[in-house]
């Protein structure tokens, strides 16, 4: 006996809207419920340096409980001057503007240099390389716009509760901030 | 056998004691008068630039002969007419001073007062941070400019014949009006047909000045150097090194300021390493007016978290080859004669 095969009835246009209507309140709980728990999770607070209060000691490279810091360089590009004569760059008298070591401020070299047009370069931060001494920030602030500051890195951060940093910043420079927001980036120049 | 405690008579106990503060005393001067990198508190990263901060005396060619306090607050530029008098841009005002620093004329304007220039015919032009006020020689206001745009930062006016030249840092262009305020030019955009490298200007600091030689100089802080050009714009010469050391220029934007002595050496004024020094007028570095270690206040005001800007000198020179030098930290002038 054949039988006569059975076609699916098209879905009905009140159906589509009542099904559609489902799913985007199903998505939209779930997404709730999403932010509501990475806020839960989130809802603690981290160490930061306030870049305002820094005082570029270097203490931040030796006193970190990790054999490398979790505190860096990070750079404000928004703020740089793009220098071809970048004082955090640059040991004080260079013998030439030249990346050769003996030219470098920083005894890692961790910043890179990098032309983008005549007469101006990029730097960036090589973050393995960086130990957060904040020599390099000592030479931005003191000639130029200061967009090279200290940060936590809190992928690096084993986040004690007593930072053994802070305890001996003298510049009172470390404070507690929302993990939901856990760096103090400098928008503006000094 | 021996008593198990021992005695001491009040003399000894006093030998005892007194023995005890003086070893102490010296163990404490010892630790005082250690260098610091013994004491395992110093900073092994620390940026050191003392001895940048020390002029070789042998290179100091100028002595101080006068010294008086700006009359207004915050000095931003100094000017010296054809009749060698002062002209500082301080706070709102303008005052106009005798060589000896007293008060001869104030002019108000209407905001914080950038740069001045004076003509010979005793006509004053002064700027405020977007427009040029024009006053007679009694400070009578005679027009008031329109501003050459949105961006405008006035830092630097120089006049000769029927031009007014001013330096635009907002823009990073130099300005040619004649005396009526019309504008008659454009200078110093980057133009790679015209070999004009284009001015770098990090900080409100261009300064342009009109030459004996009839070409207008101009600092270009950035590229840490002083640039030549004509009336008309051509590109005529730089000269200048990029350097912290004695005969360069330092950090992101230096000279801010120049000046002309009468036999067409340059005086230039820096900010970070505060400093005054004299170049010849092709460039050789020849003396320092004055040394960073002159001006400490000014100095620190880059190290410590202030705002860099405010740190620096500005200069003047006048007929007789005297150097007048504004600190914008302590708000003083000096008056640098050349040693005999």
């Amino acid at each position: 006996m054949v039988t006569k095969p059975q076609i699916e009835t098209p879905v009905s246009r009140r159906q589509f809207l009542r099904n559609g209507a489902r799913l985007a309140a199903l998505t939209g709980l779930g997404a709730l419920a999403g932010v509501m728990s990475n806020r839960a999770r989130a809802d603690g607070w981290v160490w930061q340096i306030d870049p305002a209060k820094c005082l570029h000691c270097g203490n931040c490279a030796s006193n970190c409980v990790l054999e490398q810091s979790a505190v860096k360089c990070v750079h404000a590009f928004a703020v740089c001057g793009y220098c071809q004569l970048c004082t955090g760059f640059f040991a004080p008298d260079p013998n030439q503007l030249t990346t050769g070591a003996e030219n470098q401020l920083c005894p890692t070299a961790a910043l890179q240099r990098t032309y983008v047009e005549d007469p101006y370069y990029q730097y960036t931060i090589d973050e393995n390389l960086c130990i957060g001494c904040a020599r390099c920030v000592e030479g931005c602030n003191r000639f130029g716009n200061g967009s090279l500051f200290l940060q936590i890195r809190h992928d690096r951060c084993v986040h004690c509760n007593e930072c053994a940093i802070a305890r001996t910043c003298p510049g009172d420079a470390f404070r507690r901030v929302p993990a939901r927001q856990p760096y103090l980036l400098k928008t503006t120049a000094r | 056998m021996r008593p198990e405690f021992e005695l001491y008579d009040r003399r000894e106990f006093f030998g005892v004691v007194s023995k005890t503060a003086a070893i102490l005393g010296l163990s404490t001067g010892a630790a005082k008068t250690a260098p610091a990198s013994d004491s395992g508190t110093a900073n092994p990263f620390a940026y050191d630039l003392r001895r940048l901060e020390k002029t070789d005396p042998a290179l100091v060619a100028y002595q101080e002969v006068g010294r008086w306090r700006s009359p207004r607050k915050e000095p931003k530029r100094i000017a010296v007419g054809p009749d060698d008098r002062i002209y500082l841009c301080a706070g709102n005002y303008v005052t106009v001073m005798s060589r000896e620093g007293q008060t001869v004329l104030e002019i108000a304007l209407p905001d914080t007062a950038y740069c001045v220039t004076a003509a010979k015919d005793g006509a004053i032009f002064a700027a405020t941070r977007d427009h040029i006020e024009v006053f007679n020689a009694t400070g009578q206001r005679r027009a008031t400019w329109d501003s050459p745009g949105r961006k405008s930062w006035l830092t630097s006016l120089a006049t000769g014949g029927n031009d007014v030249f001013a330096a635009d840092s907002g823009n990073r262009i130099i300005l040619r009006y004649d005396r009526s305020g019309r504008l008659m030019g454009r200078l110093g955009e980057k133009n790679a047909e015209r070999n004009i490298p284009g001015f770098i200007v990090p900080s409100p600091y261009l300064q342009v000045e009109i030459h004996r030689d009839g070409l207008l100089r101009v600092n270009n802080p950035g590229r840490h150097e002083v640039e030549a050009y004509t009336l008309d714009g051509d590109f005529e010469g730089a000269w200048g090194k990029a350097s912290a050391a004695i005969d360069g220029f330092c950090g992101c934007c230096n000279p801010i300021a120049i000046a002309a002595l009468p036999d067409g050496r340059i005086v230039t004024g820096e900010k970070g390493l505060p400093r005054v020094k004299v170049y010849s007028a092709a460039g050789e570095f020849e003396s320092v007016v004055a040394g960073v270690e002159g001006f400490p206040e000014n100095a620190k005001a880059c190290s410590d978290l202030n705002d860099c800007t405010r740190g620096g000198l500005d200069v003047a020179v006048d007929s007789q080859g005297r150097v007048y030098i504004v600190d914008f930290v302590t708000a003083e002038v000096r008056v640098m004669k050349r040693k005999s």
